[in-house]
């Protein structure tokens, strides 16, 4: 007995209807298309930025004329010559370098343990708490973080108020270097950790007994043993944390106040202060190279790491 | 396992050190916000909650929280079926040329955001679209993308094909594989990837500060606009504001796929 159509579930025609129309729009065999098809979304969306590149190496052959304040309508290198030569310009690279290095040091050093014991504790409760108070700060945002920060470190702030309690003159913590790179270093903790701990799970915990009941102390585990087996992701942690740094906008703009620019406060300010677009193009193509050749230089000692999109590497 | 004292002890002090570090800012602003006096202080002088009761009165905040919002709801628009249907199609098929599109795709992550943010601001306002708030929720969209296919493609590995030739060969179609087996099984990591998405995009600060004008500043370029001038408690009741979101998103987060994905290798 056959029975009516409507009879059936809505959703199995909302299906039939899907299937039909699926069938009839795809071409046979088209299956192989598939993959390409499901990522072209992405692929134009990532698009823009190569668009957006595209406008800043067009802009940065541009030289500003500071008589008319218009930009030239031939191509020249002049920017990237003012750039190569400019002093100033040297100064805050290697601002931004040193303290990106310094940053990835002290930021690893601290996210290595605290990524250990929260994939090693026993307890579930300890890791629940170590999880919740990683992904807090991560989820709160730099300005805010940044804002904290000054209320800690101004001149009436906690740090002060304390050190007056046992006579001590206010200090001048926060505006310079160690306070932009202290801010870094929290905002950067928990991408490290997040991008340790997997590769410290991978590592099996019997190892580090084995280790450990042949006679290694726990200083020798972790050399021979356990940072050798974590280094994809001391790696991809690594890369991650100094590459941040280096490039950071809101740090050095806030707890420096102005006086510890990084290369991409320099950018925003050739484009919003000198309104130079050209200039500060030129230093944003330089900063991208910078930051490439820094990843490549790594890649190319170390290996890829961990940071392969298709989740199937170590 | 038992790990020497000596061990505990050091380990122990780094993490409590770490602990500090990261918890300190949340902790201090939570604290300022609920002053009682009108500059910023910590310990806050007195208790009240006359600072909240301030910000919602203030229609400018009100309307870059509301904003903020907007921008990460476009983000989650626009990034869910694009990075779960990337994430997916990286996973689980063999693709010519797999290693070219996964450096391009990673381009968000490896282009400094403030080249994104520059590159953006110059061509969306070449094509006259600046002074809008969706270019906003496309960048941020753009500039997170690789957490999104991350996310999906990590969970969509645990897919076993056979479960969607078994699917096939019961008479499901295509289409229906995919919504009832494929999707199914990406879901934590849909979740976990949106949730990202908007929490991230909710926070974003350079792009945003490169992106909006006067009248449409989202919340959080908002408050770095008033930092730098003088710092008043409101500020730290907005921030608070943050904070609940943060705490709301690792709740959900925790609930629906557990915070340990985190921690699981690939």
């Amino acid at each position: 007995m056959q029975r009516s159509p409507s009879s059936y579930p809505i959703i199995w025609r909302v299906m039939d209807v899907l299937e039909t129309t699926f069938a009839a729009v795809w071409p046979k065999g088209g299956g192989k298309f598939t993959p390409y098809l499901m990522l072209t979304p992405a692929i134009v969306l990532v698009g823009t930025l190569v668009v957006g590149l595209l406008y800043i190496g067009d802009s940065s052959l541009r030289v500003l004329d500071r008589s008319t304040f218009l930009f030239s309508d031939y191509w020249t290198l002049d920017n990237y010559i003012r750039a190569l030569s400019e002093p100033f310009i040297f100064t805050v690279v290697w601002r931004s370098l040193l303290g990106a290095v310094i940053v990835t040091i002290v930021t690893l050093m601290l996210a290595f343990p605290y990524a250990y014991i929260m994939v090693r504790t026993p307890s579930s409760f300890v890791r629940k708490f170590l999880l919740i108070a990683l992904f807090l700060p991560f989820f709160i945002g730099q300005v805010v973080r940044a804002y904290g920060w000054l209320i800690i470190l101004g001149n009436q702030g906690i740090v002060n108020d304390v050190l007056g309690l046992v006579g001590v003159e206010p200090l001048r913590l926060l505006f310079n270097y160690p306070a932009v790179l202290f801010g870094l270093v929290q905002y950067m903790l928990p991408f490290g950790v997040l991008m340790l701990a997997p590769a410290l799970t991978a590592i099996p915990e019997e190892i580090e007994a084995a280790s450990g009941s042949l006679g290694a102390s726990w200083v020798k585990t972790m050399t021979h043993i356990v940072l050798p087996m974590a280094k994809p992701g001391l790696i991809g942690a690594g890369l991650v944390v100094l590459t941040l740094s280096l490039t950071d906008f809101a740090m050095p703009a806030i707890l420096g106040g102005g006086t510890q620019d990084f290369i991409a406060n320099a950018i925003y300010d050739q484009f919003f202060r000198t309104s130079d677009q050209g200039f500060g193009s030129t230093l944003a193509l330089l900063l991208i190279a910078l930051g490439s050749i820094l990843v490549g230089i790594i890649f190319a000692v170390f290996g890829a790491g961990t940071l392969a999109l298709d989740g199937s590497r170590k | 396992m038992n790990r020497s004292r000596s061990q505990q002890i050091v380990y122990w002090s780094l993490v409590i050190l770490t602990l500090l570090t990261l918890s300190a800012p949340t902790f201090v602003v939570l604290g300022a916000s609920f002053t009682s006096g009108n500059i910023i202080q910590f310990p806050p002088d007195g208790f009240s909650l006359k600072w909240y009761a301030a910000i919602i009165g203030e229609q400018n905040l009100r309307d870059a929280f509301g904003r903020s919002l907007i921008v990460a709801i476009i983000c989650v628009l626009v990034s869910l079926p694009t990075g779960t249907l990337a994430g997916i199609a990286l996973s689980k098929f063999r693709i010519r040329g797999a290693n070219a599109i996964q450096v391009y795709l990673l381009l968000p992550f490896t282009i400094p955001l403030i080249g994104s943010g520059i590159g953006l601001m110059l061509a969306f306002g070449d094509a006259g679209l600046l002074g809008n708030l969706w270019p906003i929720g496309i960048a941020t969209a753009v500039i997170n993308l690789p957490f999104m296919i991350w996310a999906v493609s990590s969970s969509a590995v645990g897919l076993d094909p056979d479960l969607e030739l078994a699917a096939q060969s019961c008479g499901a179609g295509p289409v229906q594989t995919f919504f009832s087996v494929t999707l199914p099984a990406v879901v934590p990591g849909v979740i976990t990837g949106s949730l990202l998405m908007f929490i991230l995009s909710l926070n974003e600060f350079l792009v945003s500060l490169l992106l909006v004008d006067a009248r449409i500043v989202t919340l959080p370029v908002q408050i770095y606009n008033s930092i730098r001038s003088i710092i008043t408690p409101d500020l730290a009741a907005v921030s608070v504001v943050f904070i609940v979101v943060a705490m709301l998103a690792i709740a959900a987060l925790d609930k629906l796929v557990g915070l340990e994905i985190f921690l699981k290798s690939k």
